[in-house]
């Protein structure tokens, strides 16, 4: 093999190992107010999914995507592609490089069956799943929660279902995306997590936000 | 409720809310819909100030922005204070309570009107410049005297309770300003389906429609302002904005508003639904067009005592009578030089008060309205000005007299007319403010008599803000300038859905030019005649100026003061520039105007701040094992944005009770637990760049200095990085995974930095290879076991073999820890034996506790970054921005042993480093310092010297770079810098102190410990 990289399961067995999400330490520490009836916006985390960083040329990995989970790459910039079923979704970052996010648990196997499938391609695949995490933001006042936080015009009109960029998010980066209708996403660097989870309830406090969190974490 | 000059009806003020409010401590009533200004005008308040720079009695004279005197502190408690609010924009709520920004102990008993009044003469422009001079080092001491008796208010002294945030806005079109030009262009863009921002800084959007008497489409113009807002509100694509002042328009049409959104209800917002509202919001607005539709400002005329109260702008009189049925006096005259100002003498007429004359300075002056005042039985005296008011605490009698306006002189007799009230109109000037922020100079209008905005790509003017005046003219203009605004940006205009109403063009004569008014005595020895009331600035000041050489008119705004402050000259910039063009014998347009600056009117820091405040005032960044650290009693040190254990501090007995280890206790024992058991490190914030291609270990040969064709798989080597300058700009160990993979860490503060280095040469002059990094910082959680134990603690829970042969120092192996998937590292920075264990962050706590379930019985302790500096310099490792400050090569680090001059390709700094100067003996080179006295800890940053007893000023030879007591060696150590210090082993040198000692410490090797490195490889 031309491209001898260390392919690396770094997952452990969630029924065994405690595993703790990236906002494990905001719950605790900032509490999570319930969602009420009044809630206009609601927070909720997708913990422990699988990210993967693709680099490389656009064609062979699409090629690559569509032969190991039937998705294409989305085809201009600051755009992704998600599966009809929600599960997997994959997102442009830069001209080289799009994150591929998918059901937590099967990054190991999808990266093994990439690298197959790339073969003799340049490319790199990074597994980044445990450096991040994605949020969710619901409700009729997720796009007021957004204004208060970002200078991306996140209007409708500018903002389309379909899109995601990255930039700045107060003090911070994140990438913000709108997978559907209903929901916003950001995903953000695991050790600013914190602060995003705490400037998002500040920013959510006079719309009522309340905090779901997953019963179980296995996606 | 005693209301002298409250009108029984009229107005749009809602007589059944009585509101309660005090100023200067007395109590007073006003309705709801006054604004303090008009309650006070309605409670006959005549004084609300003293000037800033003579301490005169000054009352209110405008209605809006632009009020000059009625500047207040607003608030009852130290943490509800409000500086420089004016009381023309405050609207009332009950229990307002406002005072005098300016006058000790109080404006009505002010001590410094007495200076004023004695002084006044000898008060020139420049005055506190020329007097308080010399010596020069006591004009500190003269300022905070003449601060205390001159300021605009004063700061809260306590935390502010109210919440203010941020708001990003974007929209197609931005309208400034909901008078009839705003509406009309608002309006227009809407209807082409452009996203549209109007905001209005009034407490009730409309403008000069709320108090016009003109009829559209046959409804009064209040009415039409309703419905058009009605229309708007009920549109998607269009935001309205009331209460919000547009106060800077900066680069790409970013313009910041201002939204008061409770300060109307109460001097704190008031908690509703358990939570506190906003009390002020900035909306920091992207807008693809911008129209200005802010209207234009009445100048007054400048005449002898025009600054008495009782001395007000004809507009405003008209203002507060139709908008808050309110007639501030009882008997007036109205000084003009235009026909629209003749309402404010009708509307007082109107009101049941005397009008004693109307003093026009035309000879002829014609037009509707100019006719409805003399059917109406108004004296009108043409040709004439009110010179001089009379008074000194209100207006007594206006001196009028016939003048030349060509020749500057009065002709024929003076008549004293009795009155309490001297209203004044010398026209109107553009509010041009937000244009010229953008660095656009406005052009004067000869026609209009003002200056008006350029025009700048995306900025359109519309209205009054032009100097179109006429309602009709104004209302088709605004019209125009929404579909112009609109489809610029290729909307399609829809013009019969909003088509201009149909207005009545009055029938107005021609205005003159009237700006100074001539005075029997010439200006210097006239009474003062005020054009910046703020900043006392009298039009004898600026005949001064430019008589003293202040040619330029920024020159006079500076000498003067004229425009400067909150004031931002917007009643009296153009008389003052009119003024210095008379005195310079120049036409206006030479003498120009002076830039007018954000902010238009003053802004509360805590809107500017937003909520980037405590503890959301910068990210804090936190390893997945934070929790751990504060249950476990860590100080944490900033390193960036990272907060990281700085030392554990345990408690200890004492003799009298228990009480935390002091940093130097605890770093003693965390560096004993890791020279002589074992110690843990949570490393999580140190920098991990992911590189894989086919080129990656070509790559890494050109960034680094050292050499890495022959790292095999499962090998680690420290690598230095040097920039094209040759100096050091970061290191760390890069791991081989792979054969074309590698895992390079860098220090905390510098992962960002080097991904972009890396990237950037990759992108920049190597694309052709092929490699890719990606930043894995978060995404692993790192935790450094070391100290002689290590080995057996990590035995028990990992399936690794450990063997010193199968795992050798500088090895990496992969398996699991504690259950979890595990890369381990046999590096070591503090020179024990060592594994840095790496685990995807989820699992971190959950290894760290295991770690410390079997740690027990090795006395496993956690050490933080002081700890771990002490152990790295004990054994000479640098700390890179620490040991180094970018003027530091590898070869003055005596790493020799890390440079690969034979390399084949000239890898980055290689060039740099054999210039002259990077080949110098006697550069600084890093080198170990022991004191003489080993209790002596020196100090970090202490100059060096070699010859002590050296006249002062001494040579100074290099500086200490890193200090510490070492519990190992019990004595102090430092690292330093030494020039030509390699050659200099067993030398002494010396660090005289500031407070006269002088240490004396000897120039050693930099590892302290264990010099053979012997025992990170048992």
């Amino acid at each position: 093999m031309s491209n001898p990289v260390n392919v690396y399961d770094a997952r452990a067995d969630h029924a065994v190992v405690a595993a703790e999400s990236p906002l494990a330490y905001s719950y605790a520490s900032s509490g999570t107010p319930a969602p009420a009836r009044h809630s206009r916006v609601v927070m909720a985390e997708r913990a422990f999914l699988g990210h993967l960083i693709l680099r490389g040329g656009a064609i062979v990995i699409d090629e690559a995507l569509r032969e190991v989970l039937g998705l294409s790459l989305p085809g201009r910039p600051n755009t992704l592609t998600v599966a009809d079923d929600g599960r997997y979704s994959v997102q442009w970052l830069s001209p080289d490089e799009w994150l591929l996010i998918v059901p937590g648990g099967e990054e190991f196997a999808v990266e093994g069956k990439l690298r197959q499938a790339l073969g003799e391609s340049h490319f790199a695949i990074v597994s980044v799943g445990g450096g991040q995490t994605v949020i969710e933001l619901s409700g009729e006042a997720a796009r007021d929660v957004l204004m208060k936080s970002t200078a991306y015009d996140v209007h409708p009109h500018a903002f389309p279902v379909g899109k995601g960029v990255t930039t700045c998010f107060a003090k911070t980066n994140v990438i913000l995306r709108r997978p559907d209708e209903a929901r916003w996403e950001i995903i953000v660097r695991r050790s600013f997590a914190d602060y995003v989870y705490r400037w998002l309830l500040d920013a959510g406090e006079e719309y009522g936000i309340g905090v779901t969190r997953e019963s179980h974490h296995e996606a | 409720m005693n209301q002298p000059n409250r009108l029984a009806q009229g107005g749009r003020i809602d007589r059944r809310q009585p509101l309660s409010f005090r100023f200067n401590g007395q109590t007073y009533q006003g309705y709801a819909g006054d604004t303090l200004a008009s309650a006070l005008l309605a409670n006959g308040v005549d004084l609300v100030n003293r000037s800033f720079k003579y301490s005169r009695p000054r009352g209110i004279v405008a209605a809006g922005a632009e009020e000059p005197n009625a500047v207040v502190q607003l608030g009852s408690t130290p943490a509800t204070q409000v500086p420089n609010v004016r009381a023309t924009q405050q609207a009332l709520y009950d229990g307002l309570e406002a005072r005098s920004t300016n006058g000790w102990p109080d404006a009505q008993r002010d001590v410094m009107r007495w200076v004023g009044k004695l002084g006044g003469p000898f008060m020139p422009p420049g005055f506190y410049y020329k007097t308080f001079m010399a010596p020069d080092s006591m004009w500190m001491t003269y300022e905070k005297a003449i601060r205390k008796t001159a300021g605009l208010g004063s700061s809260p002294t306590a935390a502010d309770p109210d919440r203010y945030d941020h708001m990003n806005q974007h929209c197609d079109v931005l309208v400034v300003g909901a008078g009839p030009a705003g509406l009309s262009a608002a309006l227009a863009a809407a209807h082409a389906g452009a996203r549209v921002i109007l905001c209005d800084e009034q407490e009730e959007m409309g403008g000069s429609l709320l108090d016009s008497r003109a009829q559209l489409d046959d409804r009064p113009a209040a009415q039409w302002a309703r419905e058009t807002l009605a229309t708007l509100a009920e549109m998607d694509n269009v935001t309205l904005l009331p209460r919000t002042t547009a106060n800077g328009y900066h680069d790409h049409h970013f313009v910041t508003l201002h939204e008061r959104r409770t300060e109307h209800l109460g001097e704190t917002a008031v908690s509703a639904d358990g939570h506190r509202p906003v009390r002020s919001r900035m909306h920091r607005v992207r807008a693809g067009q911008v129209v200005l539709a802010t209207g234009a400002h009445e100048r007054p005329l400048v005449y002898a005592h025009n600054d008495v109260p009782g001395n007000l702008l004809a507009g405003a009189v008209s203002t507060y009578i139709r908008r808050y049925g309110v007639v501030p006096g009882n008997r007036l005259v109205l000084s003009t030089s235009n026909d629209h100002a003749y309402r404010a003498a009708l509307d007082w007429q109107e009101a049941g008060r005397e009008v004693a004359a109307i003093v026009d300075a035309r000879d002829a002056p014609e037009g509707d309205v100019v006719e409805r005042a003399r059917a109406a039985g108004i004296r009108i005296i043409t040709g004439s000005a009110v010179i001089e008011a009379k008074g000194s605490q209100r207006v007594s009698a206006a001196r009028v007299a016939r003048i030349d306006r060509e020749a500057f002189t009065v002709v024929g007799q003076v008549e004293t007319l009795a009155c309490d009230t001297i209203a004044s109109s010398g026209g109107y000037s553009p509010v041009i403010h937000l244009a010229s922020h953008t660095g656009a100079r406005p052009v004067w209008d000869e026609s209009i008599l003002g200056f008006v905005p350029t025009t700048v790509a995306g900025v359109h003017a519309a209205g009054g803000a032009r100097g179109v005046y006429p309602l009709n003219a104004v209302l088709a203009d605004g019209l125009d300038t929404g579909v112009r605004a609109a489809t610029a940006l290729g909307f399609t205009a829809a013009t019969p859905a909003a088509a201009s109403p149909h207005c009545e063009a009055p029938d107005e004569g021609p205005a003159c030019a009237l700006f100074q008014v001539p005075h029997e005595k010439s200006t210097l020895r006239a009474p003062k005649q005020f054009v910046d009331l703020q900043n006392d600035v009298t039009a004898g000041a600026i005949e001064v100026a430019t008589r003293e050489g202040f040619e330029s008119i920024e020159h006079v705004k500076r000498y003067t003061a004229m425009g400067f402050g909150t004031d931002q000259g917007k009643l009296g910039n153009i008389n003052g520039m009119a003024i210095a063009a008379r005195c310079l014998g120049q036409s206006i347009p030479e003498t120009g105007t002076t830039v007018f600056r954000p902010n238009y009117t003053p802004v509360p820091f805590g809107v500017i701040v937003g909520r980037h405040c405590r503890e959301l005032f910068d990210p804090a960044r936190y390893t997945p094992l934070q929790a751990w650290h504060e249950a476990n009693g860590a100080e944490f040190e900033d390193v960036g944005q990272w907060k990281r254990p700085w030392y554990f501090p345990r408690e200890r007995r004492t003799a009298e009770g228990t009480r935390l280890e002091t940093m130097h206790e605890a770093v003693v024992r965390e560096c004993r637990a890791v020279r002589e058991g074992v110690g843990i490190l949570d490393a999580s914030t140190l920098g991990k760049i992911d590189i894989q291609g086919a080129d990656a270990r070509e790559f890494l040969g050109r960034i680094y200095t050292n050499k890495w064709q022959k790292l095999a798989p499962g090998r680690v080597r420290y690598g230095l990085m040097c920039g094209d300058d040759g100096m050091v700009m970061d290191d760390g160990t890069t791991s081989c995974l792979a054969e074309n993979h590698f895992l390079m860490t860098t220090t905390t503060g510098n992962a960002a930095p080097v991904l972009e280095w890396l990237e950037l040469w990759h992108q920049t002059e190597w694309p052709e290879l092929d490699v890719s990094f990606t930043s894995v910082t978060d995404h692993w959680a790192t935790m450094t076991l070391t100290g002689p134990e290590a080995r057996k603690l990590l035995a028990e829970l990992t399936d690794i073999d450990l063997d010193r042969e199968a795992f050798k120092f500088m090895d990496w192996r992969e398996g699991h820890v504690a259950g979890v998937p595990a890369r381990v590292f046999r590096i070591s920075f503090t020179g024990e034996l060592a594994f840095e264990i790496n685990v995807q962050a989820h699992y971190a706590m959950h290894v760290w506790k295991a770690l410390f379930a079997h740690g027990d019985k090795y006395g496993l302790t956690p050490y933080g970054t002081e700890t771990m500096h002490v152990l790295r310099a004990e054994k000479g490792f640098i700390i890179v921005g620490q040991d180094t400050d970018g003027s530091v090569t590898p070869e003055d680090l005596g790493m020799h042993w890390a440079i690969g001059y034979d390399k084949p390709f000239p890898w980055i700094g290689k060039r740099a480093l054999t210039r002259s100067d990077t080949r110098r003996e006697n550069r600084k080179q890093l080198v170990g310092l022991r004191p003489k006295d080993p209790s002596v800890v020196l100090e970090e940053g202490a100059q060096i010297v070699f010859d002590p007893d050296h006249a002062i000023p001494m040579p100074m030879v290099g500086h200490v770079t890193s200090s510490y007591y070492s519990p190992t060696l019990e004595s102090g150590f430092a690292l330093a810098v030494v020039k030509g210090g390699h050659q200099r082993m067993g030398e002494s040198v010396y660090l005289p102190m500031a407070d006269g000692r002088v240490h004396e410490a000897e120039i050693v090797g930099t590892q302290f410990v264990d010099p053979k490195g012997e025992r990170q490889h048992v």
